[in-house]
């Protein structure tokens, strides 16, 4: 199914993120990830809802739902070619320097904390393909426990 | 000055004249300071549930007078505002404004598990189109006025104040400030498009001038925003026949020569069929929801489909739209009216088709009419409604409660006053009738109510008889009583072999009821009781009960089942044993 992005701006009052999270189960959506945060206006939250949906008319009608509520100032679907998805892992797992050198250069992590020889707390942030393909080449079978942030977007 | 004074103040302010409730330990401020304020009717309800359908009636029978109100319920903490829920899902269902104030336990206990304590605002807010609590007495008074606001702008609903007892109690700040009439609320994202852009009207007349066979859909939002008179002109004006969903009956009188009658799941052949051969749809103020077009894939195929509807989401939810129109209907009417392109047309092919379908059942309704019973010697519903619409002419307000007899008071009413057709529609609650009757009844004084109920169906909410009984509320009450629950007695006839279940209903001595709460009662068995009845009710100053002992066989034709689509439509009776085949649609009978 075809992933989307929803990116909502809503009046930071109480209630609103319940109201969008029985939005999402009463209409039965398939939502990936949810994140929120203040925006550049206080008083002004940011949300950005990713979910898989092949049916236009489906993502429309969730778009006018969230419209509805008299809090949510705008609402849009945002397209990968005009806009940045980007999410924060951060990642303790097993593995030596060696392997980890030679993952610089080609993804943006840091190494928040050595634990010992080859055990490391790591932050790896960038598209979610390239949080999975790290994780993926590093090998998920070395992961000891792992948080990411869920998807946050921004037009270009 | 305190919260619980701001709060009735702004009430005031809004015009507010009734509040329905019932008062608890956690309302008890706002009730006490209501007592000495002595601004406002209070009508004490029996139930919460009766408050909320009350305060309901209000807002309804209102908004086509001078003075619209929005209705206003209030009710304690915890089970006082759980038992409103129903009532208040129900206004939301149907876009009814309505106001709820809920005492709520003090702040320092909130979340504590508190005695009567409920999350109030978690409750409701599925089924409310805002809901509040405000933490300090200089909130109250902008609270209510962004209540109203809220509740009455765009597509109406409901809106929940949900006020903690300290709070009712606080004492204002000495520097607080409000300006009632400056005020408007800060709600950025909350517009609405009230009137229509130019663009899509052009393709929205292209449309209308090209069609050869469309039919017009007037729906709740004809009622809501006024527009009944300006739908008629409409229609006349381009010669389009009208179909009424349930809750655009009464926009325009429903013997118009334009009208179809009611559309969908017990609508007219005519409506129905003229749907499904329609090549244009103009939808005034309606939702397409699934009692209207039954199965989606099969509505309407060849027509393009014009939807004017004021709440964008309602546009291309259930049917796609080939002309959308975010507008209020009103507006937009006026707009189609003024316009210079709109041409008559005599549409001579399709009128005539038209009137063939009219035929189709008409002499089967006719012939059941004046019998006026069943196989049984028991009386027929739409009889009784079709007599009673004859001895009003039509004119009264009919509140139904949801059922069988609710179809019948749809169908064989013949309404002719704007916004004379009140009942529970989306939700469709069993016992709004009686309380919703109250509030209609209080609202428009001067004008006839007709309360008309199932045996079940009054059995839900028959504790308001107290209501009428204390306030001596002028409502006319019909029990159509037939021993079952009929709308589920007609689906297992038809669709259950026959198996009764549940639906057998024993009802208590409804004479000995009335008695009690001092209201006088008859009993009709014979058809020739009908008409003297009635009018013994007409002439009667006050309540009056009228128990009709109905044929339990008697269903409401046509039909078309739950999920199937207009060819599925049944439009004769059943036969009577269960083994054979349970019902003739019109492919197998005798139509085509």
């Amino acid at each position: 199914m075809i992933r989307r992005a929803i990116l909502t701006f809503m009046l930071d009052r109480p209630g609103v993120l319940n109201k969008v999270s029985m939005l999402i189960r009463k209409k039965m959506y398939n939502v990936d990830t949810l994140t929120v945060c203040s925006s550049r206006v206080p008083g002004i939250s940011r949300m950005t809802i990713t979910l898989r949906e092949d049916d236009e008319a489906k993502v429309e009608q969730i778009i006018k739902q969230l419209e509805k509520f008299t809090e949510v100032i705008s609402a849009k679907e945002l397209d990968t070619d005009h806009s940045y998805w980007r999410e924060v892992a951060i990642i303790q797992l097993e593995v030596d320097a060696a392997h980890l050198e030679s993952f610089h250069g080609r993804y943006n992590f840091e190494v928040l904390e050595k634990k010992n020889e080859d055990a490391y707390i790591l932050q790896v942030a960038g598209s979610t393909r390239q949080i999975d393909s790290f994780l993926d080449e590093i090998g998920r079978e070395y992961i000891i426990e792992i948080a990411r942030t869920g998807v946050t977007a921004m037009e270009k | 000055m305190t919260g619980k004074k701001k709060m009735l103040q702004a009430l005031k302010a809004k015009g507010v004249k009734y509040i329905f409730g019932y008062t608890g330990g956690a309302i008890m401020p706002i009730f006490d300071e209501m007592d000495k304020l002595g601004d406002f009717r209070f009508v004490m309800s029996r139930h919460e549930q009766g408050a909320a359908f009350m305060a309901q009636g209000i807002s309804r029978a209102s908004l086509s007078t001078s003075t619209p109100q929005i209705g206003v319920c209030m009710a304690t903490s915890g089970p006082g505002a759980m038992n409103l829920t129903t009532g208040i899902a129900d206004a939301y269902m149907d876009s009814v404004p309505v106001i709820a104030v809920t005492g709520q336990v003090a702040t320092g206990v909130i979340a504590t598990d508190a005695f009567q304590e409920s999350d109030v605002v978690g409750v409701m807010m599925p089924i409310c189109k805002q809901t509040y609590m405000p933490l300090a007495a200089e909130e109250v008074e902008a609270t209510v006025h962004e209540a109203f606001y809220v509740a009455a702008t765009g597509r109406s609903g409901p809106v929940l104040i949900d006020i903690p007892k300290d709070v009712q109690d606080q004492q204002l700040p000495e520097d607080y400030h409000f300006d009632a009439n400056n005020f408007h609320p800060d709600l950025p994202g909350f517009f609405f498009h009230p009137s229509p852009e130019r663009e899509v009207m052009q393709k929205a007349i292209t449309l209308i001038n090209r069609s050869q066979r469309p039919v017009m859909f007037c729906g709740h939002g004809v009622i809501n925003s006024n527009a009944g008179k300006m739908l008629q002109k409409f229609a006349e004006k381009v010669n389009i026949p009208i179909a009424f969903t349930f809750h655009g009956l009464s926009a325009v009188p429903a013997d118009h020569p334009l009208s179809l009658g009611m559309m969908g799941m017990h609508g007219t052949v005519e409506a129905n069929r003229a749907i499904m051969e329609a090549d244009l749809l103009i939808s005034f103020g309606m939702r397409f929801d699934d009692r209207v077009t039954g199965k989606l894939n099969e509505y309407a195929q060849n027509a393009d489909v014009i939807h004017v509807e004021i709440d964008p989401s309602e546009i291309n939810k259930n049917v796609p739209t080939s002309v959308a129109i975010n507008a209020d209907v009103y507006r937009t009417l006026h707009v189609l009216l003024g316009d210079p392109m709109l041409t008559f047309k005599p549409r001579k092919r399709w009128f005539e088709k038209i009137n063939s379908y009219r035929l189709l059942m008409a002499e089967d309704l006719q012939q059941e009419i004046e019998g006026s019973v069943g196989d049984g010697g028991k009386l027929l519903m739409k009889s009784i409604v079709h007599q009673l619409s004859e001895l009003t002419k039509g004119k009264d307000l009919i509140v139904p409660d949801v059922g069988q007899h609710q179809m019948m008071a749809a169908r064989f009413y013949n309404y002719q006053t704007e916004n004379s057709w009140f009942a529970s529609g989306g939700a469709g609650t069993m016992g709004a009738s009686l309380p919703l009757a109250i509030g209609v009844k209080l609202a428009r004084p001067t004008e006839r109510v007709w309360s008309i109920s199932g045996d079940g169906g009054f059995q839900m909410n028959i504790q308001e008889l107290g209501t009428i009984m204390e306030q001596q509320v002028d409502v006319k009450i019909l029990i159509l009583n037939n021993g079952y629950l009929g709308m589920v007695r007609q689906w297992q006839t038809l669709f259950y072999d026959g198996r009764y279940a549940g639906t057998p209903m024993q009802s208590p001595d409804f004479g000995s009821i009335a008695q009690g709460y001092g209201i006088p009662y008859l009993k009709i068995e014979t058809p020739e009781e009908i008409v003297p009845a009635l009018q013994k009710a007409i002439d009667h100053q006050g309540a009056i009960i009228l128990e009709f002992i109905c044929d339990p066989s008697e269903v409401i034709l046509p039909m078309i089942p739950a999920g199937g689509g207009f060819e599925d439509m049944i439009i004769k009776r059943p036969s009577p044993t269960p083994e054979e085949p349970s019902a003739t649609t019109e492919q197998n009978g005798e139509e085509s």
